[in-house]
């Protein structure tokens, strides 16, 4: 049986775009790996999700749990315990190679792919953090899961490096479950989580923050004994005689999420340097037609409430795709300019270009107040003021079709700061 | 009472117990780690040298030609992997030409196979990333790599297969000769006796030798390698080794695939005083960009996916130090095997048993022995026919643990419970593979110790991360305080 | 004049209030009730797990069903450490009422089947 749109991973963005695929009429499989739907949801246990989607603060388990809801309602298929491991192109589709312990090897025929399978954290050899190599450092995520589904504390006395919210939230809980934790450092001048974790997790607690500062050495045998901090300067580089000394058991590391995209490795997809996740159209179709992406799996979102408004346009392009209701022209490149860090999509697809396009992409620097200013050539085709920017928070322009001046040009977006 | 202790268990005690357990002797191997292989072992650049670099007529010259060939061997015999990638040494100005033609016709006196020189522009068509600044390159086609670690555990399991004893944890204290027998003692108090002492503790050889010569005729002096990991997402950026030319300092820092798909950069060289640490200093990662960027064009430093360092045997002796204790009838020393260690390995092992011990020992020939090992099965490198077979034959080969090397629960279980098998979640590491790729171990940790938890029937908070007493899960909580 | 961050959703408005109470910098009405609140008596939502008696989810997660007294936390904390729950659970379900009489329950955050 040839299924229409085959949906890897069940977390937020996988379910929301079954869901959307399947109202828009298509025979969907959606596969997940683990025992369980939901994804990094069911770890994530703090509240802060469901503003914009629900209009009321739901916890992670909450959030996934009305949409599992939703998703059993339409008695969409599914698979839990399924890894997909391989993706092959055939003359209609695709065929899909995935394995589990139930059903074994399965060769899954699809017409059209939709990845969702969320992002995995950065690790210290990828920051090629020097120092002893005892055990001890761990991504936050990771510690996160033990904790809160398994229940164990990975350590007693606890430093963090970096301070995105992974960070700042398993600050608040280790301390919680009776962990002393010591303090967060990042290597930049600001925090990369939301104010209001900087508040609730560590000010409330007392847990110091040190900006500008970054872990320089790693101390122990066999498990970790301590960590020494120090200040750097504007070019990332350590500062001498800035050191301060933290004796821990314990390093979480909150040190970015990269797309997981490992079952593109046998498909020649392209790539964004900067995301790390596929170069998309506005249909969040990728270099090769039929194959979609969404969610963390295509650029690492900031609220799950936004994987999911992204989830539920991607499924829906899905549907249109497999319909043969869209049909992919001309893509000209949306790049980006000034202080802009990223725009999704890269690319707008002149054929099928239905209304607004929501364009989401993040600023390069922290700002007061400016300008989004979108040109095709030389003309400014969209512009809109904005307050309170950081890289940490995702930007949202809709881009009104009716405005472009011709499908050849390619379009910029630049982030004009206004000095107050 | 043993024949033979061999004291360390790194390559090159393993390939020594599998040679002894060719005849009827009564061999134990101590190591005093959790696990076999932990030190140069398991840290090193995992080539199977060509043998164009060592100096012609000594040990390392002969072992290392001898020792890369019967690579051959162990790959039919022990299923060891084995990549035949070839190497280049890259002279990169006019002022390395004339050491790299002195390099050749050392080759040529070692007896390397297929040595010859190619211009820069000769070298590039055949490997693309090299530097455009290569002038001349040496090519050693009888240069491989393999998994060094695995070379050692298959040995042991070979040799374990055939009747030798090992232990883990085993930590020689004290060595004590009377009566012509030797009495061992171990750090947790125990006391073994042996006609017949092998030191090939590594790093640790000269503290070993301290316990029983009063002139240890050797000094260790340690010396640090570090390493960066690129993922195997970069899987043919290079297919050779790369080599600058040596110079006084050792073989510089190289740009090594492996047999993962992985591409190593390093090693640094800097002496160091600890036989054991093995620490990663900024300095030293930031020398291996730079010195690997004059090899090859363009190297994709961001997927780099992990730092490690490793720590060489170098000894004041220079060559290899493999002979008999002056002292002590039966003391054998295998001694300073640094680089190359690896390649000669097997070859010393020969020529430690069939040469040095046949002088003084009658040994006789076991029937029994079997030289073939266990294979260990990958799932993911097999045919869809056979994967469908492997799955109806066992579910768990469906169930994926790792899926960035992918490792089934079926691979996993296997390798805790082989005989030579892994009781931590590092020791599973070595083994299956699981938690090497991009993820380093962030999604399937978890359940690596969740199954090493139920297959031993220990409490999850017992599962070490690799020696005794690292468990990933520190404490329970909602427990009452 | 005191400076706060308002925690009430994840925008974080710069709040000033007054001695008087007049508060100023929110984007919603919400954050004035926040900063009032914070000056007089601050509480906080708490997100934890309670022990549950199943092989495969060991704990369950739970939430309070309102803000609780900031000073109240670490002793709610300790009241749930001895806390077991059995399966089946259904979200919303109350794991523990009234905790110490400040109106506060303990409420599970998620659906565990028998």
């Amino acid at each position: 049986m040839k299924t229409d749109l085959l949906v890897i991973g069940g977390g937020a963005a996988g379910i929301a775009a079954a869901l959307e695929a399947s109202a828009q009429g298509l025979e969907v499989l959606l596969l997940e790996r683990d025992t369980q739907l939901g994804g990094i949801l069911n770890q994530c246990i703090h509240n802060g999700f469901g503003l914009h989607v629900f209009k009321e603060e739901l916890t992670g388990p909450e959030y996934a749990e009305r949409f599992i809801h939703m998703f059993h309602d339409k008695d969409i298929a599914y698979k839990l315990n399924t890894t997909v491991l391989d993706i092959r192109k055939e003359d209609a589709g695709f065929v899909v190679s995935a394995s589990s312990l139930q059903e074994g090897w399965l060769e899954l025929e699809c017409r059209a792919i939709m990845l969702a399978s969320g992002c995995y954290e950065r690790t210290r050899g990828q920051i090629q953090l020097p120092g002893d190599r005892p055990k001890g450092v761990m991504p936050a995520g990771s510690a996160q899961r033990y904790l809160n589904m398994d229940g164990y504390l990975v350590g007693k006395d606890v430093f963090i490096l970096g301070s995105g919210d992974i960070g700042l939230i398993m600050a608040r809980r280790m301390k919680l479950e009776g962990a002393n934790v010591h303090g967060v450092a990042e290597i930049m001048p600001h925090s990369n989580g939301l104010t209001r974790n900087i508040v609730q997790c560590l000010h409330d607690y007392d847990i110091p923050l040190f900006l500008s500062h970054t872990v320089t050495d790693i101390r122990g045998k066999d498990r970790l004994e301590g960590v020494t901090i120090q200040q750097v300067d504007e070019n990332w580089k350590p500062i001498s005689g800035t050191d301060k000394h933290f004796s821990v058991d314990t390093l979480l590391l909150s040190v970015g999420l990269v797309p997981d995209t490992m079952v593109f490795e046998s498909l020649d997809i392209a790539m964004h340097p900067v995301t790390k996740g596929a170069v998309v159209d506005q249909h969040y179709q990728t270099s090769i037609p039929g194959i979609f992406a969404c969610g963390n799996a295509l650029h690492v979102h900031d609220l799950v409430d936004y994987v999911t408004e992204e989830s539920r346009r991607a499924g829906r392009a899905a549907a249109r795709y497999v319909k043969g209701l869209s049909v992919r022209q001309k893509r000209l490149a949306l790049n980006s300019g000034a202080n802009i860090h990223y725009t999704l999509p890269q690319y707008i697809d002149t054929a099928d270009f239905n209304g607004v396009i929501s364009c989401m992409f993040r600023v390069t620097k922290k700002a007061e107040q400016g300008e989004f200013v979108i040109r095709q050539g030389d003309r400014i085709i969209q512009r809109k003021k904005a307050r309170f920017l950081a890289p940490a928070e995702m930007e949202q322009l809709d881009l009104d079709q009716t405005m472009l001046s011709d499908h050849e040009t390619p379009l910029t977006l630049d982030f004009e700061v206004i000095r107050p | 009472m043993y024949d033979f202790i061999i004291i360390g268990g790194g390559v090159t005690g393993a390939l020594i117990a599998r040679t002894l357990s060719r005849y009827q002797v009564k061999v134990c191997l101590l190591e005093k780690e959790s696990d076999i292989g932990n030190h140069a072992t398991l840290a090193n650049s995992a080539i199977i040298h060509a043998g164009f670099d060592p100096e012609p007529g000594t040990l390392k010259a002969r072992l290392g030609v001898r020792g890369n060939a019967m690579y051959e061997t162990l790959h039919k015999e022990l299923h060891v992997p084995l990549l035949r990638t070839g190497a280049y040494v890259v002279a990169r100005h006019e002022d390395d030409v004339a050491i790299l033609n002195a390099l050749y016709e050392r080759a040529l006196k070692n007896g390397v196979e297929g040595a010859k020189l190619l211009s820069g522009e000769q070298a590039r068509k055949l490997e693309p990333a090299l530097h455009r600044n290569s002038v001349k390159v040496l090519d050693l086609p009888s240069t491989k790599v393999t998994y060094p670690w695995e070379v050692a555990l298959s040995a042991l399991e070979n040799a374990v297969s055939n009747g030798v004893e090992y232990r883990l944890e085993a930590e020689v204290v004290g060595i004590v000769r009377t009566d012509k027998v030797y009495a061992v003692t171990l750090a947790n108090g125990h006391a073994l006796k042996s006609k017949a002492i092998i030191n090939a503790a590594g790093a640790f050889a000269d503290k070993v030798a301290g316990m029983i010569e009063t002139h240890v005729p050797y000094k260790i002096t340690p010396r640090r390698g570090e390493y960066l990991v690129l993922d195997k997402s970069v899987r043919g950026f290079v297919e050779r080794v790369l080599y600058p030319v040596p110079t006084e300092k050792g073989k510089g820092v190289l740009v090594v695939p492996q047999v993962h798909g992985n591409i190593l950069l390093g090693p640094t060289s800097e002496f160091q005083d600890s036989p054991s640490a093995v620490t990663n200093h900024q300095a030293d990662l930031s020398m291996i960009r730079q010195a690997a960027s004059t090899l090859a064009e363009a190297i994709p430093f961001d997927k780099v996916i992990r730092t490690f360092a490793g720590v060489r045997a170098t000894s004041s002796a220079k060559d290899f130090y493999i002979r008999q204790s002056l002292e002590h009838r039966g003391f054998y020393h295998v001694a300073g095997i640094d680089s190359p260690g690896l390649t000669a390995a097997p070859a010393i092992a020969e020529y430690v048993v069939e040469t040095l011990i046949k002088q003084d020992y009658d040994l006789e020939s076991n029937p029994d022995f079997n030289p073939y090992g266990m294979q260990y099965p990958h799932f993911h490198e097999a045919s869809l026919a056979k994967k469908r077979q492997m799955i109806a034959e066992n579910p768990a080969f469906g169930n994926i643990v790792c899926k960035c090397e992918r490792v089934t629960e079926a691979e996993v279980l296997m390798h805790i419970h082989r005989p030579c098998g892994g009781h931590s979640v590092k020791a599973i590491k070595k083994r299956a593979r699981a938690g090497s790729g991009l993820c380093q171990g962030g999604y399937c940790e978890g359940t690596v110790v969740k199954l090493l938890a139920r297959e031993l029937k220990q409490p999850l908070e017992t599962i070490d991360y690799y020696r005794k007493d690292t468990p990933i899960l520190m404490a329970e909580t909602k427990v009452k305080r | 004049m005191k400076k706060l961050i308002c925690i009430v959703c994840p925008i974080g408005c710069h709040l000033e209030i007054d001695a008087q109470h007049n508060v100023t910098g929110n984007r919603c009405k919400r954050g004035i009730g926040y900063a009032i609140e914070e000056v007089t008596r601050p509480t906080r939502m708490v997100t934890t797990t309670v022990r549950l008696l199943s092989q495969e989810h060991p704990r369950l997660s739970v939430k309070t069903s309102k803000p609780l007294p900031k000073e109240a936390i670490f002793r709610l904390m300790a009241a749930l450490e001895s806390l077991t729950v059995n399966p089946p659970v259904y979200m919303h379900q109350v794991i523990m009422r009234d905790f110490e009489g400040l109106g506060v329950d303990i409420i599970a955050t998620r659906t565990i089947p028998g």
